[in-house]
């Protein structure tokens, strides 16, 4: 319901690169199998991006204290499967990711450049271009090819030269050409919004389009949204804010969640309340603590991470 | 639109109101504590939310109900497992090496996304991943641990990275 099967085309894909990775990490690639993986990785953008993913896995696994981590995820499987079953009496087979979201938050420390929760980072590169990172987020960067692969988060470039940048995301590929582009990767998609300048975007699965100054369009495994138009001039995370124009406080909520370490929730009641407001995204607790002071809720503190918010309960 | 989003939006307020108390307690059952439950249920009635499926479609809503309450509470016992394990390892660990409050959400955080990453793989696979990944052994010193041949080890590791990127894509 939530997740399409992968297509047998993506299977074969990963298959693939799964299978060259392999060879490579074997150390048994002859000079030959390393022309014939450069042909594969250039016969197609899904390829290319395939190779590029299936090598970032290694970057989510190493900044791992390994003698916890292997404890703990090597821990005995039989164990954990019949906990499972005695406690439900349900056969378990959880599809992968059906808790989607929420639960995949920071991984790649090992990457070139990365963000924990709640943290925002500037960075200048060589050639004077800035880059943005903003919560949770990690990305590779090859100065010397100009491109980057962005793992996981969101982040901005502002290029100062016009020589072309390549953003590799998980749903497709961007070469910003000028001017200053956002980029944001969740489980669900891709959103690119352009600041200024042009772009051209190449969706994995989907046909090719050009962003302009002032366009946001989103990528998904559904399709590419419509291309929606947005206020550059509109202060946002690289200010540190987060802006609510009237807009439902589930949205302000799953926004904000983004960049408080912790467990957030909210009854079903509360979703659709309307909130105006900017607040800093410096401290998302004391964001909580305003909202219960302007609307009809109130914030249950159940440990110091979890938070839920409940309606306030009338004073009879 | 308009219309159709309203009556979806009344349909699930109806939805929420007839069978929430029902799903709580059947959680609470399972759980053994009312605030947990509280908090499933919750979750729960936010998938159907945002689910695509339209609520007034809706056949068998408490059977629906149920398939998404059983797959959250599945998974609340796997991350608690895991939990524990951790905090197991950790109280081996001598104080001056325990990680901050902050620094071990984090840690846990990003075991629980890669123990859903690895979720499916047979067990020897992931043993395999694990050694080559966490403890950076080569292929040939994974098959002497595991007591397999190396080819083995290299079909086990293409099998772990396809099963890991096709995760990653759904």
């Amino acid at each position: 319901m939530l997740n399409p099967e992968p297509t047998a085309e993506a299977r074969q894909v990963a298959r693939a690169a799964a299978r060259w990775l392999v060879r490579v990490e074997s150390g048994e690639l002859t000079e030959q199998e390393r022309a014939r993986l450069q042909r594969w990785r250039e016969a197609s953008v899904a390829h290319e991006h395939a190779w590029h993913r299936v090598q970032a896995l290694r970057g989510r696994f190493e900044a791992l204290p390994p003698a916890v981590a292997m404890a703990t995820l090597g821990r005995p499987d039989v164990g954990r499967r019949q906990l499972l079953k005695c406690l439900l009496g349900l056969a378990v087979a959880a599809p992968a990711g059906w808790l989607a979201t929420r639960e995949l938050p920071l991984a790649a420390w090992q990457s070139d450049l990365s963000t924990g929760t709640g943290e925002r980072r500037r960075v200048t590169l060589a050639d004077g271009s800035v880059l943005h990172l903003n919560t949770a987020t990690a990305i590779d960067i090859d100065h010397s090819r100009r491109r980057l692969t962005l793992l996981r988060g969101e982040m901005s470039l502002r290029l100062a030269t016009p020589q072309p940048f390549l953003i590799h995301t998980a749903h497709g590929l961007s070469a910003l050409r000028g001017g200053e582009m956002a980029v944001r990767q969740d489980d669900a998609g891709c959103a690119f919004s352009m600041f200024a300048g042009t772009a051209d975007l190449q969706p994995l699965r989907y046909s090719a389009l050009t962003l302009g100054a002032g366009q946001r369009v989103r990528v998904s495994d559904q399709g590419i949204g419509p291309i929606t138009m947005f206020d550059t001039r509109q202060p946002g995370w690289r200010e540190g804010v987060l802006v609510a124009l009237d807009q439902p406080l589930g949205d302000v909520l799953r926004d904000l969640d983004r960049y408080r370490p912790g467990v957030l929730r909210w009854a079903p009641e509360l979703e659709a309340l309307r909130v105006t407001g900017t607040f800093m995204l410096d401290d998302p607790d004391r964001v909580l603590t305003i909202l219960a002071a302007t609307l009809p809720l109130e914030v249950h503190w159940r440990t110091r991470y979890w938070a839920t918010l409940a309606p306030r309960k009338k004073i009879a | 639109m308009i219309d159709r989003a309203d009556s979806n939006a009344q349909a699930f307020h109806q939805l929420y109101q007839v069978n929430r108390t029902w799903l709580e307690q059947w959680l609470s059952r399972r759980l053994g504590s009312r605030h947990e439950a509280a908090d499933l249920s919750q979750d729960t009635f936010m998938r159907v939310l945002s689910s695509a499926q339209p609520i007034a479609d809706l056949k068998e809503p408490r059977a629906y109900l149920l398939t998404i309450g059983k797959r959250l509470l599945v998974n609340f016992y796997k991350r608690r497992s895991l939990e524990q394990a951790y905090l197991d390892t950790l109280a081996q660990l001598p104080e001056v090496h325990a990680p901050s409050p902050e620094h071990r959400w984090q840690v846990l955080e990003t075991l629980y996304a890669l123990d859903e990453l690895l979720d499916g793989l047979p067990w020897r696979v992931r043993q395999a991943f694990l050694l080559s990944q966490l403890e950076g052994l080569r292929y040939g010193e994974i098959a002497a641990r595991l007591d397999v041949t190396e080819r083995s080890v290299k079909r086990y590791m293409a099998q772990a990275y396809a099963h890991c990127l096709l995760a990653e894509l759904c």
